[in-house]
């Protein structure tokens, strides 16, 4: 490719502009919720002229993911991988940019260090789609930006890199009939280029290219440091919902609570989930994901919202068939299984609550496909009435009527702490908890 | 040369601050909303928290005779004797027998009756099946009532101790079936004697009661001890 060219610094430029707009949406969106509260998100390819999409979708599965951002344990939130990506992506469009303008002037050097500095943003996505596809399962849209954007700037590095030398001799002229010359013309286009040689560009400095790495780094951190020093601080306000002293029932068979086994359990924990509450499987896998799940001495407290059991919902089911899967998980107790039980429901979570929908005869058959070995204690006056007993456990302690909850020790991590600032809260309310 | 130096060198400086202002800006306008939220929310998007259910028929003077079956006659657990008697009945409710009884009315679907034999205490199989079926439909109740009477034949002193033994044995039966710790905190015992608002007949053919294929009458009806869970908070 002739050095004079100007496709790497165009594609670097499209690039930059390109990935920084996606990256700024989506540092916008996870900078939203630093308020603790429910926010939409940009999930589009044409983020900003579609509004913000409330609800669960790619992105606020991506954001709520322990791979969002880094430092989750230090910082509220901890810092956005995008944040990076924002700066990164300011100093590849100066550095295309000075590649658009500077053509045959810019050195070796500065080439094969753009050329190597686009590698990183490309490595980096590649490592986030693997994350994402591997998972999350789902990619969301602003990062499907940012990756494409990575692409086209490495496309900018490579082409950058194989325009760092010219032809360095001249190409023999060709042959063309006299006939071509005229008095106004006397040497056509096609004869004079091919006569001149392409010279390689400047070698130029390997500091340079070593101070533009730097940069890229300085760059890159920018807005990541802008963003640690104006976070609020959050310490008081992630104990501020209270503490509630639940109390331990000897009897495992009355109890209300669900032993739940760990790999090896450090704290305490209590948790009320609903097997069938999306909210309680995304909060469920969050706690898995990030590590912490097998480190809590857990306790569940299996609180179906399905009215067909749960009187406190006074009448007003949201979770049909819940009830079927909370006796499954206290009859699996009994049999050292009961994280199985739940991990299944949640696994399965979307195909059990159609069946819920159908009728509970639809999702007991599910239930004895799995695990046959639950039918006569799901059926029994007992497991009933130990089912009961989670309710009056609850109305008698106060309990809110809200799935999930989280307990470490007696604390209550706020349900404002359950998604994107559950690693910093754990960090701070169960230090054991690595 | 040196002009794509300084354009390049100026936008790229120019971008990075526009990025670190817009982060700041974004993570301020954050704090703010979390120092002062404009969104408080409505009391009824906020989860309710658990409790006991509070049916419609616990009136402010069903609930009164609550209170004071659950303070004054031990049901709290901090009197030496548990249950009310007439003579406290009288005193707190300060209403007419018919009254009384009316406020029972509304659990003719939640109560049943346990008839006793003349001059019995005892519980026939009937009289224990009745009992664990009602205190499994506990639902969400809190309190569980029973209600012990005697029929007019025999001295008012008597049939007063009569129908505290029949209190009792229902209480006992209890305590047998459920094994169930802290049952006198649920469980609030009124023994009525002969003397305080009896039954009518008219409850032989409302009631579910334990002897329905026998003869009842007014004096069948009152040897007896009415249970029911209570929906009610205090």
């Amino acid at each position: 490719m002739n050095p004079s060219s100007r496709i790497p610094g165009a594609l670097g430029v499209a690039a930059s502009t390109i990935g920084g707009f996606f990256a700024a949406f989506s540092s916008h969106d996870y900078a939203e919720h630093l308020d603790r509260q429910l926010h939409g998100t940009h999930c589009s390819f044409l983020p900003g002229i579609t509004g913000a999409d409330a609800g669960e979708n790619a992105c606020s599965a991506a954001m709520y993911s322990p791979y969002s951002a880094l430092f989750k344990d230090k910082l509220w939130g901890g810092l956005p991988i995008s944040l990076f990506a924002l700066g990164s992506f300011a100093f590849f469009f100066a550095m295309s940019l000075y590649l658009l303008l500077g053509t045959t002037r810019v050195s070796r050097a500065a080439k094969t260090a753009h050329f190597i500095a686009t590698l990183a943003p490309a490595l980096v996505s590649i490592v986030m789609l693997v994350i994402s596809l591997t998972k999350l399962g789902q990619v969301c849209k602003l990062c499907a930006g940012i990756y494409f954007s990575s692409a086209l700037l490495l496309a900018s590095g490579i082409t950058a890199l194989l325009s760092r030398r010219g032809s360095g001799v001249a190409k023999p002229a060709k042959t063309v009939s006299d006939t071509d010359r005229t008095q106004a013309d006397p040497e056509p286009w096609h004869q004079k280029k091919d006569e001149a040689p392409v010279a390689d560009a400047p070698a130029g400095s390997m500091f340079v290219a070593v101070g533009l790495l730097a940069l890229l780094g300085v760059a890159t951190v920018m807005p990541a440091v802008v963003y640690a020093s104006t976070l609020p601080d959050y310490t008081s306000r992630i104990v501020s919902c209270g503490t509630l002293t639940l109390p331990t029932v000897d009897d495992a068979k009355k109890s209300p609570f669900v032993k739940v086994t760990t790999a090896s359990p450090v704290q305490p924990a209590t948790t009320i989930e609903d097997p069938l509450c999306p909210t309680c499987r995304a909060f469920h896998q969050r706690l898995v994901a990030d590590g912490v799940y097998d480190q809590l001495d857990m306790r569940v407290l299996v609180f179906p919202l399905d009215a067909d059991c749960n009187w406190l919902l006074q009448g007003r089911t949201l979770h049909p068939g819940a009830c079927v899967l909370a006796k499954a998980v206290l009859c699996a107790e009994g049999r050292g299984n009961a994280r199985a039980v739940l991990d299944w429901s949640y696994d399965n979570q979307d195909e059990l609550t159609a069946a819920g929908k159908q009728g509970k005869a639809e999702l007991g058959e599910k239930v004895k496909q799995r695990f046959p070995e639950l039918e006569t204690c799901m059926a029994s006056k007992e497991t009933e009435k130990r089912l009961d007993e989670v309710f009056h456990f609850a109305a008698e302690n106060k309990i809110r009527v809200l799935t999930p909850q989280l307990y470490l020790g007696d604390t209550r991590v706020c349900d404002e702490d359950t998604d994107m600032g559950l690693r910093y809260a754990i960090t701070k309310l169960a230090p054991k908890v690595k | 040369m040196k002009m794509a130096h300084v354009v390049a060198s100026l936008s790229g400086v120019a971008l990075l601050g526009s990025a670190m202002v817009f982060v700041e800006h974004d993570v301020r306008a954050a704090k703010h909303r979390l120092d002062e939220p404009t969104v408080t929310p409505e009391p009824a998007q906020q989860a309710a928290v658990a409790d006991y259910t509070e049916a419609s028929y616990c009136t402010p003077q069903f609930k009164s005779v609550l209170a004071r079956v659950v303070d004054a006659c031990g049901l709290s657990g901090q009197e030496a004797r548990r249950g009310c008697e007439p003579v406290d009945v009288k005193t707190f409710a300060s209403i007419t027998d018919e009254d009384f009884n009316a406020l029972f009315d509304p659990l003719v679907k939640r109560g049943a009756i346990l008839l006793f034999d003349d001059n019995s205490d005892k519980l026939d199989d009937d009289a224990k099946k009745l009992i664990a079926d009602s205190w499994d439909d506990r639902k969400g109740a809190h309190y569980f009532f029973i209600v012990s009477r005697a029929s007019k034949t025999g001295g008012a002193d008597y049939n007063r101790a009569l129908s505290q033994r029949r209190a009792n044995s229902v209480f006992l039966e209890l305590e047998g079936q459920t094994k169930e710790e802290g049952l006198e905190k649920k469980v609030g015992m009124l023994w009525l004697g002969s003397e305080y608002a009896q039954l009518s007949k008219d409850y032989c053919g409302t009631w579910k009661h334990t002897h329905p294929s026998k003869p009842c009458n007014a004096e069948a009806i009152n040897r007896s001890s009415f249970i029911s869970w209570v929906d009610c908070r205090l």
